[in-house]
C-alpha cells in the first residue's frame, strides 16, 4: 500500500499536468504538515512523584536525573534518533530574565551544546544556571528505540509547585503544546485538591489525557489507591484510562532481562497505550485530513474530465450538460457573492471576542492590584520587595494562562459556528487554530522594577537627626541666653536631641509611605504593561485565526469555482471539435480519468487501513 | 528576678498565672462572653501540653501520633482516613466522646479492631462534629495530649474545610505546640502553617512548631539508605528562610517503621528473623515489590498471613532495614525494636519535643495564658483594670522564661532585633536547644561545673559588651540586655547547683 507521502506527491502531479497551480499549492502544504508531525506527550505532576524514573523506564535508559531530593528543573525532550545522542540548550549569555521562565517558545537565540548522554543528567540536575551565566532551557535526547518511532516525543518536565522552585511556570506553558499529557501521581495516596486541580487544568488545554499510578512496588496498598484515584475522575467527569506502574521494576526488568518482572511492572500496558492511542489517534486524525485533502483534490480534477468527456461521447446532451454545469457554476458564484453573511458573522465575532479579551484581561488585573495594594498597605514594601515581587509573578503567570485557555476556547466556538454557516454542502474541514501560548507574551514582559530597601547608613541617620536638632538647640538657646546662660547649654542640648529624634522619626514614616506610594505605582505599571502587551499578543493571534478562517473559506470557494469553469469550459470546447480530434480526446481523457479512479482507490484503502505505524 | 529557671521557679510561675486568671475571673464576672474562655483558660493550666498535628491529606498524622504514643490507636488506612479533629489524651479508662458542633456531647462505644481503635461517628455527619475526645489509659499520653486533625488539600472539600475551620475558631487556640507534616513542601502548606501559627499566638510562633519530613521511608524507593537520603533531604528544607521562618526545626520521620519498632512482637521478630536467614537471592527477589513479598510461594518459611501482616506493620522498607539489622547481629527483638525506633527518626523527633515543648510547658502555657488575658484587657477593657495590668507586665517583664520565650519567638522575623551574626549563639543560650546550662551554653552534657561556669562568665561578659554598643538600636541593646540576664540566670543555677543545694530539674 502506498504511504501518504507518496500519493501525496502523485496527486501533485495529476495536478501538474491538469494545468491547476492552485491544487498544486494546496498539496505542497499538505505535505509539509505531514512530513515534519511529531507526536508530544507531556509527562506532568507534582514533585517527587517518579515521573523522571517512569521516562527513563518507557524509553529503557538513566537519561533524566533521578534522585532523593527535587531533581528535574528543566524539561527534557526525547525523540527518535539514529544514534544516541545528547543536547543541551541554552539561551544566550545575556538570556534576558533568568528566572526560568524563557520557555523554547520563546524566540530567543539559543545555544546547542552536544553532550555525551552519560553526563547528561548530572548536566540537567545542577540547575537552570550555568556557572558562565548561561541558562538552560531544556536538553534534547535522541534515542534509537521502537517505543519512540513515528515521532513519538516525550517531555520530562519539572514537578508543578514546590517550594523554592520556579519551574511550575514552565510546564503548564508547555501544556497548550502537547498533544497528549501522561499525569504522574505515585501510589502512596490518593489525589488531592491541588493535584486535581492541575489535572482539571491539563484536560482543559490539552486533548488526550493519560494517568499513571506510579510506585506500585513499595506500596502495598496501591490496589486501593488506584481505585480511588479512578472514582474521583470519574466523579470530575474525566474519562481517562489510568494504569498503574512501577518503574523501577521495569528497570529492573531490562537489566536482568526478566519477562515476568516486566509483565509486573506495568509498563507494557502504558507504553502499548501511548503508541496505540496517543501515537495512533494523532495519525490517525492527521491521516483524515491528508485523506479528505487527497480526495478532495481528485475529485476536483475528475470533475472537469467527467465533464468534457461526456460531451464528447453524446454530443446531443451536451446542451443539458452545459446547462447544468452553468447553474452550478452559478450557485457557486452566489455562494462567493453571499460571502457577506459568514464574513459578517466572523467580522461580529472576533470584534466581540477581542472587547471580551479586553475587559477579561483588566478586570484579572484589577483584582490584582487591589490585592497588591492591599499588601502594599499592610506592611513596608521596601525589605520584602524581593518576595513581593515573585508573588507577583506568579499571580500574573496564572492570570495570563487562564486568559489563553478561555480565549482559545472562544475562538475555537467560533471557527465552528464560522465554517456551519458557510457551507453545510461545501465540506470544509474546520481548521487547525493556534492561538499561541502564554509564554510567547511572558517572555516579552520586562521584570518588576527593584525598589529601595529602605535600609539607611548610621551616617544618615545621623545627619538626619543632627539637621532636626539644629533649630532646636538654637532657639532654645537664644531664649535661655536671656537669661544669662550660654547657647549651648543643657536645656538647649535637650530640646535638640528631642526635636533630632522627632526629625528622624517624621523622616522614617515619610520615606515608608513613599516607599508605598512608590511600590504602588511601580505595580499599576507593571500591571498596565503586561495587559498592553498580552492584549497586543493575544489581539495579534485573534487576527491571526480571523484570517486563516477567512483564507480556508476563499480559497475552497476560488477553487470550488475554477473546477467548475473548467468543466464548461472543456464540455464547451468538445462540441466543437472535429471527430477525429474527438476520438483521440475521448481516448486520453479515458486514459486520464483512469488514472485518477486508480489514485481514488488508492486514498480510499488509505482511508480505511488504520493508521499505519511508520 | 533573676531567679533560676528550673522545676521550683516553674511551678511558681504557674503559680502566678494561676493568680493572674482568678484575678482576672473576678474582674470579668460580670461578662458571659470573656467568662467561659477564661475558665477554659484556667481548667487548662492544670492539663497537659496540647500538642497538633497538622499537615496535607496523607502525611501520616494518624500514623505519627501512633507512633509518639506507641500504640495503635488512630485509625489509619490507604485511602482519607481522619475526617474529624480528635483528642487523644490521657485518662482513667478508655472513653470516646464526641462533642457535635451544637448540642450536648455523647459518649460513643469504644470498640478496637486488630488492636486499631474504631472510631465511628454513629450516624453524625462529619461537618456537625466539633470534635472527637478519646481517654486513653496509656503512659504515651500522659505527657502531652496529643490532637489529629484531618488533612489539608484534601479532595473532599469539607475535611479541607474542616482543617481550615480549626484556625478560625474565636476562642482560644486549640494547641500550644504544633508538629507540622510534610513530604515535599509545598506551598499551599506553608500557607496554612503560617495561618495555623497566626491563630495560636503571637508573632512568630516558629518556636511552637517542628517540621517533620513525613513518611521518609518512601523518599529514596524503600532503599535502606532512604532516611540519610531524607536527612539530606530535611537539611536542604530548614535551610530554605521561609520554612526557617516558620518552624524550629526539621527532621525526617519514617512513622511506620517507628510505630513498627515501638509495638514489635516477639512472633514478628521471629517471622524476620527466618526471612534473614533465607538466601539472599531469594529475598531479594521477593523484596523487589510488594506484589512479590506477599505471593502465595515463597523461598521462606514463613507464612503469607504472617508476610501480609509484617508488610502492613512494617512497609517495604522497614523489612528491609530490619533484615539488614538482624543480618549484623541484633539477636532479640527488644534491641531490634530500639534500632528501628532510632533509626526511623522517632527517637530524634521524640528527643526535639522534650526539648522544645514538654520541659518548657509551664512557660508555654503560662506564656499562652498571659497573652490572653493581655488581649481581653485591650479588647474589652473593665472597671479596676490597674492591678491586672500591673500584673500582667509583670509576668512580661520580670519572668525571664516569658522573656526568653518572647525573645525567641521575634528573633528570627525579618527585622529581628538580634544581629544575624549572634543569632545562632543567642538562640541557643534561650533554650533553643534545651533549657540546662550545658544545652544553652552550647557544651557537652557532662561538661564540669567549672567550665559551665566560666563558659557562662565569658558569654555574660560578651552580652554585656554588645548591650552597651553605641551604635546598636534599642531594640537589639534590649534584647542584648535579656540575654546577659540570661547569661546571669545560668550563673546562678550553678552556683545553686555547686553549693549543695538541690540541681534544679526541668520540669518534665
Amino acid at each position: 500500500m502506498a504511504t501518504p507521502l507518496e500519493l501525496i506527491d502523485r496527486a501533485r502531479a495529476l495536478a501538474g499536468t491538469g494545468g491547476r497551480a492552485d491544487l498544486e499549492r494546496r498539496l505542497a502544504l499538505v505535505r509539509e504538515r505531514v512530513g515534519a508531525a511529531s507526536v508530544r506527550v507531556l509527562v506532568v505532576g507534582e514533585p517527587k512523584q517518579g515521573k523522571s524514573q517512569l521516562v527513563n523506564a518507557l524509553v529503557g535508559a538513566p537519561v533524566c536525573p533521578v534522585a532523593d531530593d527535587v531533581a528535574t528543573v528543566v524539561p527534557t525532550v526525547i525523540r527518535e534518533g539514529a544514534a544516541p545522542r545528547a543536547v543541551l540548550v541554552h539561551s544566550g549569555a545575556t538570556g534576558g530574565a533568568g528566572d526560568g521562565r524563557a520557555a523554547p517558545a520563546a524566540e530567543e537565540p539559543v545555544e546547542r551544546t552536544p553532550v555525551p548522554i552519560e553526563s547528561l543528567s548530572a548536566r540537567t540536575t545542577r540547575g537552570a544556571d550555568d556557572d558562565d551565566g548561561r541558562h538552560l532551557v531544556r536538553a534534547e535526547v535522541e534515542l534509537p528505540r521502537r517505543f519512540l518511532a513515528g515521532g513519538l516525543e516525550l517531555v520530562d518536565t519539572a514537578g508543578v509547585g514546590g517550594i523554592g522552585t520556579g519551574h511550575s511556570l514552565q510546564t503548564v506553558d508547555l501544556l497548550p503544546s502537547a498533544h497528549a499529557v501522561l499525569v504522574v501521581s505515585d501510589a502512596s495516596q490518593e489525589y488531592t485538591g491541588p493535584e486535581m486541580a492541575f489535572i482539571r487544568q491539563a484536560v482543559a488545554l490539552c486533548p488526550t489525557v493519560v494517568f499513571a499510578v506510579t510506585k506500585t512496588d513499595v506500596h502495598p496498598s496501591w490496589r486501593s489507591i488506584v481505585e480511588l484515584d479512578r472514582a474521583h475522575l470519574r466523579r470530575q467527569g474525566i474519562e481517562a484510562p489510568l494504569f498503574p506502574v512501577s518503574a523501577s521494576l521495569g528497570i529492573l526488568a531490562v537489566q536482568h532481562k526478566d519477562t515476568e518482572l516486566h509483565a509486573e511492572s506495568g509498563l507494557a500496558p502504558l507504553a502499548e497505550h501511548l503508541r496505540r492511542e496517543v501515537l495512533g489517534r494523532a495519525e490517525a486524525l492527521r491521516q483524515r485530513s491528508t485523506v479528505h485533502d487527497l480526495r478532495s483534490v481528485a475529485e476536483q480534477l475528475t470533475l472537469s474530465l467527467r465533464a468534457e468527456l461526456a460531451a464528447l461521447e453524446d454530443p446531443a446532451g451536451n446542451d443539458a450538460l452545459v446547462e447544468e454545469l452553468t447553474q452550478a457554476r452559478a450557485r457557486v458564484e452566489e455562494l462567493r457573492r453571499r460571502s457577506s453573511r459568514w464574513q459578517q458573522m466572523l467580522g461580529d465575532g472576533v470584534t466581540d471576542l477581542m472587547a471580551d479579551i479586553d475587559y477579561d484581561l483588566r478586570d484579572r488585573s484589577r483584582v490584582l492590584i487591589r490585592e497588591a495594594e492591599e499588601a502594599i498597605d499592610a506592611r513596608d514594601p521596601g525589605p520584602t520587595w524581593a518576595e513581593f515581587t515573585e508573588w507577583l509573578d506568579e499571580r500574573l503567570a496564572t492570570a495570563v494562562t487562564d486568559s489563553y485557555v478561555w480565549a482559545g476556547q472562544r475562538s475555537e466556538y467560533l471557527a465552528e459556528q464560522v465554517v456551519e454557516q458557510f457551507a453545510r454542502d461545501g465540506g470544509v474541514v474546520a481548521p487547525e487554530l493556534d492561538i499561541g501560548s502564554p509564554a510567547e507574551a511572558l517572555g516579552a514582559l520586562v521584570d518588576v522594577a527593584s525598589m529601595d530597601d529602605g535600609f539607611l547608613p548610621v551616617r544618615e541617620r545621623l545627619l538626619i537627626g543632627l539637621r532636626g536638632s539644629y533649630t532646636g538647640v538654637l532657639m532654645t538657646g537664644l531664649v535661655t541666653s536671656l537669661a544669662g546662660l550660654a547657647v549651648i547649654n543643657p536645656l538647649s542640648l535637650a530640646v535638640g536631641v528631642v526635636l533630632g529624634r522627632k526629625a528622624y522619626q517624621d523622616d522614617k514614616a515619610a520615606r515608608r509611605q513613599r516607599r508605598q506610594t512608590e511600590a504602588k505605582q511601580i505595580v499599576r505599571r507593571h500591571l498596565d504593561e503586561v495587559v498592553f502587551q498580552v492584549g497586543k499578543q493575544l489581539k495579534d493571534q485573534l487576527r491571526m485565526v480571523q484570517r486563516t478562517l477567512r483564507d480556508l473559506i476563499t480559497d475552497t470557494v476560488d477553487e470550488l469555482s475554477r473546477t467548475l469553469g473548467d468543466a464548461l469550459a472543456a464540455a464547451q470546447r468538445s462540441t466543437k471539435a472535429a471527430a477525429a480530434e474527438r476520438t483521440a480526446r475521448i481516448r486520453a481523457v479515458r486514459a486520464q480519468l483512469e488514472v485518477l479512479d486508480r489514485f481514488a482507490k488508492e486514498v480510499a484503502r488509505l482511508e480505511a487501513a488504520p493508521a499505519a505505524l511508520r | 528576678m533573676t531567679a533560676p529557671p528550673g522545676g521550683v521557679q516553674a511551678t511558681t510561675l504557674v503559680d502566678d498565672v494561676r493568680l493572674l486568671l482568678d484575678e482576672s475571673l473576678d474582674a470579668y464576672r460580670d461578662d458571659p462572653d470573656a467568662l467561659p474562655v477564661l475558665r477554659a483558660q484556667r481548667e487548662r493550666l492544670d492539663e497537659p501540653l496540647r500538642i497538633a498535628l497538622v499537615g496535607r491529606v496523607k502525611a501520616g498524622k494518624s500514623t505519627l501520633l501512633n507512633a509518639l504514643v506507641g500504640e495503635r490507636l488512630a485509625p489509619t488506612d490507604a485511602g482519607e482516613c481522619t475526617r474529624v479533629v480528635t483528642w487523644y489524651r490521657h485518662g482513667a479508662v478508655p472513653r470516646v466522646a464526641l462533642h457535635p458542633v451544637d448540642g450536648l456531647r455523647r459518649v460513643l462505644p469504644v470498640r478496637r479492631v486488630d488492636g486499631a481503635l474504631r472510631l465511628d461517628l454513629a450516624g453524625t455527619p462529619p461537618e456537625d462534629v466539633e470534635r472527637l475526645v478519646v481517654d486513653w489509659p496509656t503512659a504515651g499520653l500522659a505527657a502531652a495530649t496529643l490532637l489529629d486533625t484531618p488533612g489539608i488539600s484534601s479532595l473532599d472539600v469539607g475535611t479541607s474545610a474542616r482543617a481550615w475551620e480549626l484556625l478560625d475558631r474565636d476562642e482560644l487556640p486549640v494547641a500550644d505546640a504544633v508538629v507540622f507534616l510534610t513530604r515535599q513542601m509545598q506551598p499551599e502548606d506553608l500557607d496554612f502553617l503560617a495561618r495555623f501559627q497566626e491563630a495560636t499566638g503571637g508573632p512568630g510562633v516558629h518556636t511552637t512548631t517542628i517540621t517533620v519530613l513525613s513518611r521518609a521511608d518512601e523518599l529514596g524507593a524503600g532503599r535502606v539508605d532512604a532516611l540519610l537520603a531524607a536527612q539530606q533531604v530535611a537539611r536542604r528544607m530548614s535551610g530554605d528562610p521561609a520554612v526557617r521562618a516558620r518552624s524550629q526545626a526539621v527532621v525526617p520521620v519514617a512513622g511506620l517503621v517507628g510505630l513498627a519498632g515501638r509495638m514489635l512482637r516477639h512472633r514478628e521478630f521471629v517471622a524476620l528473623r527466618s526471612l534473614a536467614a533465607a538466601e539472599r537471592a531469594d529475598l531479594e527477589a521477593m523484596l523487589l515489590s510488594a506484589d512479590r513479598f506477599c505471593r502465595d510461594d515463597a523461598p521462606v518459611p514463613v507464612s503469607r498471613e504472617l508476610r501480609v501482616t509484617l508488610l502492613e506493620r512494617l512497609g517495604i522498607f522497614g523489612i528491609r532495614l530490619a533484615v539488614a539489622l538482624i543480618r549484623t547481629g541484633v539477636s532479640d527483638a527488644g534491641e531490634l525494636g530500639d534500632q528501628l525506633v532510632r533509626r526511623s527518626g522517632l527517637a530524634e523527633l521524640q528527643r526535639l519535643l522534650t526539648v522544645h515543648f514538654l520541659r518548657r510547658s509551664a512557660a508555654l502555657r503560662a506564656a499562652t495564658a498571659v497573652r490572653l488575658v493581655e488581649r481581653l484587657l485591650r479588647e474589652r477593657p473593665v472597671a479596676d483594670a490597674v492591678p491586672l495590668w500591673a500584673r500582667v507586665e509583670r509576668l512580661q517583664i520580670g519572668t525571664q522564661e516569658l522573656v526568653e520565650l518572647e525573645l525567641l519567638a521575634r528573633s528570627r522575623a525579618v527585622d529581628g532585633p538580634i544581629p544575624p551574626e549572634f543569632r545562632a549563639e543567642a538562640e541557643r543560650l534561650l533554650g533553643a536547644e534545651g533549657p540546662d546550662p550545658a544545652d544553652r551554653l552550647g557544651l557537652a552534657a557532662d561538661a564540669p561545673p567549672e567550665e559551665l561556669r566560666a563558659a557562662a562568665l565569658t558569654a555574660l561578659d560578651r552580652w554585656r559588651a554588645r548591650a552597651l554598643d553605641p551604635l546598636a538600636g534599642r531594640p537589639t541593646v534590649d534584647a542584648c540586655a535579656d540575654l546577659a540576664r540570661s547569661c546571669e540566670a545560668v550563673v546562678a543555677t550553678l552556683d545553686a547547683a555547686g553549693s549543695g543545694a538541690p540541681a534544679a530539674q526541668p520540669a518534665p
